[in-house]
């Protein structure tokens, strides 16, 4: 159903340029990577928060809030470096299986952190008790790795 | 001296079965990206700490106590699976540019971080709590920063084994 877009994704003038010139994969590669690094400590410093762990002593919600820019900014970093790469080999991804996964996989942890995880990161601790935010970080630390190895796998396996 | 201990990995057993293994650089080089992902993003936040640019509410010596163990556990697998994946294809890396920048740029951070916690360090009571820490401190984190940037880029690079300077290619390492 997809493929007529993918087609037509392949067939943009963006593609074109990524394919025939040497640098601009590259360094869109390395952008996209760097904020990798900086979604990661973004998600994992509330996520192990949330476990009880790291940074204990901060109140949570504060701690939260102060890293949302960063989870955002990053998130916008990624999916701007992400289309070119897309569109690029628009084809290699509509037939690897690894592509679909980690979509799936971002879609649903978008929706996890938008929704479940930040309200119960803003509510008062005292009303979560023990488990429920340690069930909402493991869900979020295992969607976000899910993710990462699906991007690694699109290149390594196709 | 480098070379031939490089040719002699290369011809060990063990190198051979993890290079003919089918799985195994794609296992090593996942589990690579992925604790990549905790320790740099850990340091990045124990960085920008320090560079006074985010969680400048958190006192200094508790950022330390809650995000080292973690930025360990993270520094452990990164560099397990690295040396493995260097140890499985020696003569690959050997005359890669970008491994050996990478290398150099560890270097530098290993450097820096020495010179915070042997140094720079001794004082954190006096300033622990201030929202932007001492001119000193916040180099170190604005050091860190910059050359971890550049282990992750030159780390993505080692990819690209041809887009190097042409001095590099003509010391004919390969």
């Amino acid at each position: 159903m997809l493929l007529p877009f993918f087609e037509w994704m392949g067939g943009l003038r963006l593609s074109a340029f990524f394919l025939e010139s040497i640098w601009p994969t590259p360094i869109i590669q390395n952008i996209h990577l760097m904020a990798v690094a900086v979604f990661a400590g973004s998600v994992l410093v509330v996520d192990i928060r949330m476990l009880g762990r790291g940074l204990r002593e901060t109140p949570l919600a504060q701690l939260a809030r102060s890293v949302e820019p960063w989870l955002i900014g990053s998130f916008v970093v990624l999916v701007i470096s992400g289309i070119p790469q897309m569109t690029s080999t628009a084809l290699k991804q509509y037939y690897s299986p690894f592509f679909w996964w980690k979509m799936q996989a971002v879609l649903i942890g978008v929706i996890w952190t938008v929704t479940v995880r930040r309200r119960i990161a803003m509510r008062p601790e005292a009303e979560l008790g023990p488990v429920l935010p340690k069930v909402v970080a493991v869900v979020s630390i295992a969607l976000w790795t899910s993710v990462t190895i699906g991007a690694r796998l699109i290149g390594l396996m196709g | 001296m480098i070379r031939s201990l490089f040719e002699w990995v290369d011809v060990l057993p063990t190198s051979i079965a993890w290079r003919e293994s089918l799985n195994g650089y794609p296992l090593l080089l996942t589990a690579h990206v992925v604790s990549m992902g905790l320790v740099a993003g850990i340091i990045i936040f124990w960085d920008m700490r320090l560079a006074g640019i985010a969680l400048k509410w958190v006192p200094v010596s508790k950022a330390k106590a809650g995000l080292f163990p973690w930025m360990t556990v993270g520094a452990v697998i990164n560099v397990v699976t690295g040396v493995v994946m260097v140890f499985s294809q020696p003569m690959r890396y050997y005359p890669n540019f970008w491994f050996w920048l990478k290398m150099g740029m560890l270097a530098v951070v290993v450097v820096n971080a020495a010179y915070f916690h042997l140094s720079i360090e001794n004082t954190v009571e006096e300033w622990e709590n201030d929202p932007v820490a001492p001119f000193k401190a916040r180099m170190a984190g604005y050091v860190s920063l910059a050359f971890w940037a550049g282990i992750i880029v030159t780390g993505r690079m080692t990819a690209y084994s041809g887009l190097v300077p042409q001095w590099w290619i003509d010391l004919g390492l390969g």
